[in-house]
């Protein structure tokens, strides 16, 4: 097994007396796709925002590459190759589909400080923008603004924006949450491509099985902020635990 | 509703054929308009072109509200001002005056914005107004240095004085170009308009550059640009500075102008309320909309009493309309006018037009 590129050592956090994410320790690896599983409010997208920055652990520490991600902001976690696409659709909304992706390259590529250039003549970036254009099957919106895609489309942006960052670490919360089933399989097939990088990381939270199935090399579950199983595929979906909380929280859900 | 927007759309023609014709008119003001008061309006459309263009920086660009703009034009002012007074006319007491300013303007602007462009954007625009506030006080409360209420007068460098000859005949007398005597005050107000001009085409420089589309991301969602690896508080501070550093210049500018620097001309908040009408009326995130916004509320605030007064006489003969008309009502006037612009040009002219003509 190669060094994990992501570890999480007791990672914590509390809001007054809840603790949302509660002592959660985890080693990534590359070229390894790990689903993170869990009822509502298990605490999966509060780890994510642990990790990717946009929320500050209480205790516990975020190690990539050996360095300790806690305190940084997310643009630091960003720009040391800590990529997050959101749940909820987070894009700059009056922009173009092509100007949307062109930021997250022109992120990556740290040309954002030129301030007396012109950035249209940055052609090697409008170039990468537009693989990815492609890549996501949206050269055909490309000057269209993001605001007014269809739902779908907005979701494959999302994912866009974070294959722009071409980062180490990717991070899907939901890709195809809301996705109609005809756009669903262009999602999941990126995030194919993506895994079949032995040196990227990729972390997923999502509910649906039949996608879990297809793509996870190993499931985490989250319950009530803890870690409660980890391990691959098939041992965890049969494990009892794991069944005793998703069945304990479907009849609580239904009742 | 997949509109494109990579082609320039009718509205875009139009409004960019009328910034040009309104530079074109600037340009050549001096020979147009000859008389002493229409180089002054035209004078002031120029300053606060860029004085508004600089301040759709923060709003407009990156969604920063600030009601310290005036502030930083004061510094800039006063500056040059102080020193034109303490130093007597000359070029080095403007240079050193301008880089005081902007000087000053950066100390502030980098403090303010480190301090608190990381709070919530409410609580920054009232850090900003507690700012002016202060500056407004210290500059009539430090009178022996600004000359408090009544301001400072001092005289410009000898070139723009009216009886500075440019060019002279054989007869030694101000040699005339269409009639327009080429003396210190054609040349003060081209200085006024090349100045104006380069600070504006920087900005146009700025805003499509590739810290011109952070900016824009900033003020399309913040968290997401942060998100992406920008450092989000940093590009603010620099913008904000940028933006202050600008207004220093442009007041630099006018105070050699007009040769007065005072809390009226430079720092009061009326001159803030100004830019914000000028920046909305224009339409926010454009830089043409500056140019529109300034053009329209400078003209209108030297010539609607001229106007009021010509349509009173003619409405003499009907009942009621002349009082309504009368010139010392026309502050009313521009109340409605703004209200009807608000509403009909909701996205500021330029804004609207623009998108009427993508719809087109």
């Amino acid at each position: 097994m190669p060094e994990p590129s992501l570890v999480t050592r007791d990672l914590t956090i509390r809001f007054g007396g809840h603790v949302a994410v509660n002592q959660v320790s985890c080693a990534f690896h590359p070229g390894e796709l790990t689903v993170i599983v869990g009822p509502n409010g298990a605490g999966k997208t509060t780890y994510f925002n642990l990790i990717s920055g946009q929320l500050t652990a209480t205790s516990g520490q975020v190690l990539k590459g050996g360095q300790n991600l806690v305190g940084l902001s997310p643009s630091a976690r960003a720009r040391l190759g800590v990529g997050r696409a959101f749940q909820l659709t987070n894009l700059f909304p009056q922009l173009s589909v092509l100007e949307n992706i062109r930021l997250a390259v022109q992120a990556r590529s740290g040309h954002g400080w030129r301030v007396l250039s012109r950035a249209d003549s940055f052609t090697e970036l409008t170039r990468k923008a537009e693989h990815y254009l492609e890549a996501t099957r949206l050269s055909a919106v490309a000057h269209t603004t993001a605001a007014a895609l269809p739902h779908g489309d907005q979701r494959k942006l999302e994912v866009a924006l974070l294959m722009a960052m071409e980062p180490d670490i990717y991070m899907f919360d939901e890709p195809t949450a809301g996705m109609s089933l005809d756009h669903a399989p262009d999602v999941l097939h990126l995030i194919f491509q993506i895994k079949a990088d032995p040196t990227k990381t990729v972390l997923l939270v999502e509910h649906k099985m039949d996608v879990v199935r297809k793509l996870a090399d190993r499931i985490i579950v989250l319950h009530n902020g803890e870690l409660l199983a980890d391990g691959p595929p098939e041992e965890v979906m049969t494990s009892q635990i794991v069944r005793d909380v998703y069945l304990g929280t479907a009849t609580e859900e239904t009742a | 509703m997949s509109a494109p927007v990579s082609k320039p759309t009718v509205g875009d023609i139009a409004v960019k054929t009328a910034v040009l014709l309104i530079a074109a008119l600037l340009c050549f003001a001096p020979f147009l308009f000859q008389d002493v008061r229409a180089l002054e309006v035209a004078a002031r459309i120029c300053v606060f072109i860029v004085l508004v263009a600089s301040y759709d920086l923060l709003i407009g660009y990156t969604g920063i509200v600030s009601f310290a703009h005036t502030m930083f034009f004061g510094f800039g002012a006063y500056g040059a001002a102080i020193l034109l007074r303490q130093m007597g006319p000359g070029w080095d007491a403007v240079i050193l005056g301008g880089l005081a300013g902007v000087l000053v303007s950066l100390v502030v602007a980098t403090a303010i914005g480190l301090l608190s462009l990381r709070v919530k954007a409410i609580f920054f625009a009232m850090i900003t107004l507690a700012a002016a506030s202060v500056a407004l006080v210290l500059a009539s409360q430090l009178s022996h240095f600004t000359g408090g209420e009544d301001g400072i007068t001092y005289r410009a460098p000898d070139v723009f004085k009216p009886s500075f000859k440019l060019l002279t005949d054989e007869n030694g007398k101000v040699l005339r170009l269409f009639g327009v005597k080429l003396n210190g005050k054609l040349a003060a107000y081209y200085f006024v308009f090349a100045s104006s001009l380069i600070l504006f085409l920087v900005m146009l420089r700025v805003v499509g550059s590739p810290l011109g589309t952070v900016l824009k991301a900033i003020r399309e969602n913040e968290a997401r640009a942060e998100a992406i690896g920008y450092r989000v508080v940093a590009y603010r501070t620099f913008v904000f500075c940028l933006s202050a550093a600008i207004a220093s210049l442009a007041g630099t500018v006018y105070a050699v102008w007009l040769k007065y620097t005072g809390p009226d001309t430079a720092l009061s908040f009326a001159i803030m309320i100004d830019i914000l009408l000028m920046v909305v009326i224009g339409g926010m995130g454009t830089m043409w909309g500056a140019v529109i916004g300034a053009v329209l509320m400078v003209i209108a605030q030297y010539y609607l009493r001229d106007l009021m007064g010509v349509a009173a006489d003619a409405t003499a003969s009907i009942p009621l309309l002349p009082e309504l008309l009368n010139p010392d009502r026309w502050l009313f006037w521009l109340g409605i006018i703004f209200i009807l612009l608000v509403y009909f040009f909701p996205k500021g002219i330029v804004g609207t037009i623009t998108q009427k003509g993508g719809r087109g």
